[in-house]
């Protein structure tokens, strides 16, 4: 890991905000870690909003006095800024098309179009909060208890549809064809997660143990809360030397920020833990919501220092605009220079509700009192909070500031495979036992944090409009409700409520939610528990999951030709083959010519997609032997033999040639889809064996061609010295040789039923051999042709493709195909099952047939018997030479006699075939022969 | 509608008796289906339903709740055809509504062998009385609005089988349904109660490692279970476990053939409605639908590695996103919020295994549901009911025998199954 000058790094480069060009009456000097120097316009649902350098989307729309954010999921109940730190649902927008953006971290840039969601028609006055008057008749568990008839539901269903939801995409909408995500793979020593006071004291810790390390921050600064609330934690590690002023920090951070041996990614969410230290890192994007990259970073050591979310108090009302989170606040305050309100009530205990007193007034807004929470009744107010109500008086105000329970981020620790336990003096659930190479520092243990206060508090207040999942809507009331109906067991509770379902991920409820139920049960919150931590810790885009759209093709060594010669091509996995040559519009034409050029003349097909694998070794053929139904080990130099390869159930896994070079010395061919998988089989077999045998793929390496008909001999004649008189090249021959004078390997085999040659040769000479053999053929008027002709010529021949004609469940006895398992040699794989099989009468046959009345049906068409399903066509084609449509297809055995009648449905008409035994083509199999 | 306003609890706790007719091992939908089909249509309540946590705690609430019957083998077919329609009808019998949105299912084919593949389903189902064709581009863009038709991506898509019966449901509500009419008919329920052994007479070691792999059980009869919270006594055990199925079979002395692979999942923020159909991409491996809450969910292929593992991973999350951006592109900037896994019990034919264990007396099985066993619970647990209570074995479920694997005649459901979803 050496990537110093990574741009989220120069992002991060600033650590200190700039404080002498904010034009706020109220400004207050910020650390928002803004690089851009002057203020930028952007626009809210159409309007031009001013934002100065270190405003967020959010924190610049309350500067300009906007405090509705968004509308509840389930009610429509305005919700203002409560976080102001990327956690809780309040403030989700549509940043330039990206649903769901939370405006509070969203950096600010010039041009940005900003929409409100889930409003109708806007967000201060929105037709959809009727809902919540209706909220009575709409108790936990609501859906489940009532349209249970299926009528009823039909009609209910489409509306609770339309009405859910938050975010809006545009189906119609079709992003370019390559959307700029990126995906970065690195590894260190040590990751710091958090860069906080005791993040950035771990990455200087490490660094100076000579260690490489990440430290990561999800922020645009470097600091953590020491950002914005400097007198907040009074507990600092000693590279602060116990001075908490702004100085020490930009010290401890200008030495991380130098360390060679630290790099820093700032805007980074690390959210997730995966086996093996995987760190899945996402970067926000400098210039678009959606985050543009992820860094999947392997480590050695991770260090949690993820700190602590506060999350809100409950009291009736909790969740109206103007009622804020203290960090939330003071970040207002401290990180954008936004006072944050005129006059605020702080909800809170001693120190610390006089501490964010403090910064309160500091920021010129007056305090019009501290209330303890055991004392709070509720909020009062309608769209934004007018003030407070305790159990002795009314308290004025258009902010109440809720000094909130700590709940430390251990979410990462978790997925680590740490334990989580509760902390029965602090009142948290902090890291516990670790994992090897996890640790926790700072807040994510629970040190240094106040003591939880009981959140589950009532005060006869309504329990309907408390709520304890701002995501989802879901009040104390519904809890406790839901809890009595037997829902009390914390997993079952989150399930049947949705609470911590929603998009705050349980950072804002998690914690109430376990107390409410504890209360409510008579539970400890030891006992009580707390639900799974689950990756992503953040949201992230799927686009930044995909990355970039990288789709390999793979085209042959003569791709160039096919494309000269004008052909359709055709996706074969991952490889490009040409179908046919010619005009789509012609392409029966085009088969025909092709077909007859290789019948009568001599045609010539690319094979080069075919895998090839060299297995080489005093002890390939015994390897050969156990894999391959067939045997091999006896199989004479200079010879070729058609192969199959089953599973230990029977079941045909691949098929191919298998040539024997030399003593030690194997060629194989295998389909074009299945070479990986015919590697890792020979692989996964001979591993552990002790024999001496070696796989080699050489698939990319060689081109190969088939020159097949009549003429072919003539054709290949020319171009080589070789003999290939039957004499000296017979059937089944494997021979190396030169061809065009290119050092080459040939193979005589019949796949299309002609004499042929498949010929395999360096990819580099893949146009130089190719054109020869044209030359060579051409006073035999050669033509090249593509897959369909050759499924044609196969077909002919009645030979098998594997996985077109056979499937995952087809055996070598019911697949017409009983000769290559040969019974009688040692073991092999699948052995046992095909003996079984052989034993037994055959449930379903492969078989050919010729259709009746000359209808094609398609592949896939259905054999119908007695109006049941008895079969399928595998492979059906017009046979040119027959002048009849012809197939492959998989009947039950009753039904499998030479002669006998099946049928199907072809354009809703029942057609009939007759089954035929011997191949269409050339039974006594003479012609591949000559 | 009256339940609206009443707080009653769904399932009551009990202490455990030292004996029940029936034991349930697994309290998903599996099991809670069974319960209550032997209490409905047999009038069997002395019934135990133990759960080694909470209610749903396995694949009943770890799966994407799909809902279709329009599978391959003439086995298939009209077993989860059953399902369906019992699914139908189960809110309204249950008083409960599972939220079962019958909103069409759509398997997409993006090859020409796939398109084959589509072919003899759809020809299949419609012999077997299943809603269900093939459909191609330009219906297919009518249909879904929001799927890439165009030629851009890698695997364009070239047709689907329509499948308008199939859907999605709330997989929770199944649960809490059951077990409250299990719980209303007397059925006791037992939560956090783990069974650690089967007791049954014959062979004195009665050990997995004896019997031979897979197949031949020793002889004997069920006595009754261990569990963590004491013995009980029953002649009846059935193992409706999934993920452990292997595991707890052991404990019987009846080694099953099957093995453990996680499928894993994912779900985006809530979104407003994209997507009203179930989108099923074989050649993707993916598929995507919206609930309605508004999120997405998309579920992957198994794991290629055996594991018990419950633990998400990432490559498998960024295949999901990748593929599903092939078919929605414009949900790029859409994010995810949670991935999960649940595990699988996968068969050599991706068939269950269902029914009564030849030569071991009052041992059911109703295991080996791979990725596809939400769909079938009503269906499992209707029919292996009245297997235990009448000693025969239904027509319906006879060719998911345990029997099959020794007889060699699998059910072909394999060859459909790239994605069984």
């Amino acid at each position: 890991m050496s990537d110093k000058t990574d741009s989220a790094h120069r992002h991060g480069a600033s650590p200190r905000g700039s404080d002498e060009s904010s034009t706020s009456p109220n400004s207050v000097s910020t650390n928002a870690g803004s690089t851009r120097q002057s203020p930028v316009t952007f626009s809210f649902n159409g309007r031009p909003i001013q934002a100065l350098p270190q405003d967020t989307v959010a924190s610049a729309l309350y500067r300009a006095g906007r405090r509705t954010f968004s509308r509840s999921f389930k009610y429509h109940r305005p919700r203002g800024l409560l976080c102001v730190a990327g956690k809780c649902p309040n403030c989700l927008m549509n940043v330039d098309g990206t649903p769901n953006v939370r405006a509070c971290t969203q950096p600010v840039q010039a041009g940005m179009q900003v929409t409100h969601q889930n409003a109708y028609p806007s967000l201060d006055t929105d037709f959809m909060s009727l809902a919540e008057r209706f909220s009575w008749a709409m108790p936990v568990g609501f859906y489940y208890k009532t349209f249970t008839h299926p009528w009823m539901w039909r009609i209910a269903e489409p509306l609770i549809r339309r009405a859910a939801g938050l975010g809006r995409i545009d189906r119609e909408f079709r992003p370019e064809a390559n959307h700029d995500y990126e995906h970065v793979f690195a590894h260190t020593e040590t990751t710091v997660v958090g860069g906080g006071p005791f993040g950035l004291q771990a990455a200087l810790d490490a660094a100076e143990r000579g260690e490489d390390v990440v430290l990561i921050d999800d922020q645009p600064a470097l600091g953590g809360h020491l950002r914005y609330a400097p007198g907040e934690n009074s507990t600092l590690p000693k590279a602060f030397t116990g001075d908490t002023d702004e100085s020490a920090l930009a010290a401890v951070i200008s030495r991380v920020l130098d360390h060679p041996q630290i790099t820093v990614y700032t805007d980074a969410t690390c959210f997730g833990v995966y086996e093996g230290n995987l760190l899945a890192i996402a970067h926000r994007g400098l210039d678009s919501p959606a985050a543009q990259r992820l860094t999947q970073l392997r480590t050695d050591q991770i260090v949690v220092a993820t700190g602590a979310s506060e999350a809100p108090l409950l009291f009736e009302n909790n969740d109206l605009p103007g009622v804020m989170l203290s960090s939330g606040a003071l970040r207002l305050i401290g990180l954008h220079g936004v006072k944050p309100g005129e006059r605020a009530v702080v909800v809170g205990q001693a120190e610390r509700a006089e501490s964010t007193s403090q910064a309160l007034q500091a920021a010129g807004v007056t305090v019009a009192g501290v209330v303890g929470p055991a004392d709070v009744v509720k909020a009062v107010g309608g769209k934004h909070v007018t003030g407070l109500k305790t159990t002795t008086e009314l308290l004025a105000c258009d902010l109440v500031v809720v000094c909130g329970n700590w709940a430390p981020d251990a979410g990462l620790a978790a997925q680590a495979g740490g334990q989580i336990e509760w902390d029965e003096a602090r009142g948290v659930f902090a890291t516990g036992a670790l994992p090897p190479g996890v640790t926790a520092v700072g807040a994510a243990t629970g040190a240094g944090l106040p003591p939880s206060l009981d959140t589950a508090r009532k005060n006869g207040a309504n329990a309907k409009k408390t709520f304890v999942c701002p995501c989802e809507d879901v009040s104390l009331h519904d809890l406790s409700t839901a809890i009595a109906e037997g829902f009390d067991h914390i997993e079952t509770l989150k399930r049947y409520t949705t609470t911590t379902m929603g998009p705050c991920q349980g950072k804002m409820c998690k914690q109430a939610a376990i107390d409410v139920c504890a209360q409510e049960t008579g539970r400890t919150v030891r006992e009580t528990g707390r639900t799974t931590s689950r990756p992503p810790t953040a949201p992230v885009p799927l686009g930044a999951l995909a990355g970039p759209h990288l789709h390999p093709v793979k085209r042959t060594p003569l791709h160039a030709k096919h494309d000269e010669l004008g052909c359709v091509w055709m996706d074969m996995g991952e490889w490009k083959r040409p179908l046919y040559y010619g005009a789509p519009e012609s392409k029966q034409a085009s088969v025909e010519q092709e077909y007859w050029a290789v019948r009568q003349r001599v045609g010539l097909i690319d094979l080069s997609t075919l895998g090839k694998l060299e297995v080489v070794g005093a002890d390939a053929g015994k390897l050969l032997d156990k894999v391959y139904t067939n045997r091999f080990s006896d199989l004479r130099v200079g010879r070729a033999r058609y192969g199959v390869i089953c599973d230990e159930a029977g079941i045909i896994l691949d098929d191919g040639t298998v040539s024997r070079v030399a003593d030690d010395r194997y060629f194989i061919t295998t389909t074009t889809g299945n070479i990986e998988f015919v590697q890792e089989w020979l692989e996964w077999w001979q591993a552990g064996s002790g024999w001496c045998v070696h796989v080699t793929n050489v698939t990319g390496g060689l081109a190969a061609v088939n020159v097949a008909g009549p003429k072919a001999r003539d054709t290949l004649a020319k171009l080589t010295d070789r003999d290939l008189g039957n004499r000296r090249f017979g059937y089944m021959r494997c021979r190396r040789a030169q061809v065009a004078g290119v050092p080459s390997l040939m193979l005589r085999i019949g796949f299309v039923g002609e004499t042929g040659w498949e010929v395999h040769y360096p990819a580099e000479h893949g146009e130089h051999v190719w054109d020869a053999i044209m030359a060579a053929g051409k006073e035999f008027d050669i033509r090249p042709f593509g897959v369909e002709t050759q499924r044609v010529l196969r077909l002919e021949k009645k030979h098998v493709i594997v996985s077109v004609d056979t499937d995952a469940t087809s055996n070598p006895i019911e697949s017409d195909l009983a000769w290559v398992a040969k019974l009688d040699k040692g073991d092999f794989i699948g052995k046992a099952a095909i003996s079984r099989a052989q034993a037994r009468p055959p449930r379903e046959k492969l078989v050919g047939f010729v259709m009746d009345d000359n209808v094609l049906p398609p592949d896939g068409c259905v054999i119908i018997a007695d109006d049941r399903p008895a079969g399928r066509i595998t492979s059906v084609r017009h046979s040119p030479v027959n002048e009849k449509v012809i197939g492959l297809a998989w009947v039950s055995a009753d039904l499998a006699a030479a002669g006998g009648t099946i049928g199907m449905r072809v354009n809703g008409r029942l057609v009939t075939a007759t089954i035929a035994d011997q191949p269409f083509y050339d039974p006594a199999q003479e012609r591949l022969r000559q | 509608m009256i339940q609206l306003f009443r707080k009653e609890r769904m399932w009551r706790t009990h202490d455990l008796q030292r004996s029940y007719d029936v034991v349930i091992i697994g309290a998903g939908v599996h099991g809670l289906a069974t319960a209550y089909y032997l209490g409905k249509d047999h009038g069997i309540t002395n019934v135990a339903v133990l759960e080694k946590s909470y209610l749903g705690a396995g694949n009943s609430g770890r799966n994407t709740a799909i809902i279709r019957a329009n599978y391959r083998t003439p086995e298939g077919v009209p077993f989860f055809a059953r399902s369906l329609a019992l699914y139908e009808s189960l809110s309204r019998e249950l008083e409960w509504n599972l939220l079962f949105n019958q909103c069409g299912h759509l398997t997409l084919a993006h090859t020409d062998s796939s398109v084959d593949g589509l072919r003899v389903r759809a020809e299949t189902n419609q012999i077997m009385g299943v809603d269900s064709r093939v459909i191609y581009r330009d219906e297919i863009a009518k249909l879904v609005p929001a799927l890439d038709m165009s030629d851009r991506p890698r695997l364009p898509v070239l047709a689907a089988l329509y499948h308008p019966p199939g859907g999605i449901i709330r997989h929770d509500a199944v649960v809490w349904g059951y077990a409250r009419a299990c719980d209303r008919m007397g059925i006791e329920i037992h939560p956090f109660t783990e069974a650690t052994d089967i007791h049954a007479t014959g062979p004195a070691s009665r050990n997995a490692a004896d019997t031979p792999p897979g197949i031949e059980p020793p002889e004997g009869k069920i006595t009754g279970v261990e569990t963590a919270k004491g013995g009980i006594a029953a002649k009846t055990v059935v193992n409706c476990t999934a993920g452990w199925a292997t595991v707890v079979s052991r404990m019987a002395g009846v080694s099953l053939p099957i093995v453990t692979q996680p499928l894993q999942a994912c779900v985006t923020e809530p979104l407003k409605p994209f997507l009203d159909k179930v989108i099923v991409s074989a050649n993707l491996h993916v598929y995507v639908s919206q609930t309605d809450r508004g999120d997405l969910v998309m579920g992957a292929e198994v794991d290629p590695l055996q594991s018990y593992s419950m633990l998400g991973t990432l490559p498998t999350l960024e295949q999901m996103a990748t593929y599903t951006l092939e078919l929605f592109p414009q949900l790029h900037n859409v994010s995810v919020l949670r991935q999960w896994a649940g595990i699988c019990d996968m068969t050599p034919d991706f068939s269950p295994i269902i029914g009564g264990v030849e030569g071991l007396e009052g041992y059911y099985l109703d295991v080996g549901w791979g990725t596809y066993g939400f769909k079938a619970g009503p269906v499992a647990g209707k029919y292996l009911a009245e297997c235990i209570a009448t000693g025969k074995t239904p027509e319906l479920i006879e060719p998911f025998a345990l029997s099959r694997f020794r007889n060699e005649t699998l059910v072909g459901e394999k060859a459909a199954a790239a994605v069984s979803h």
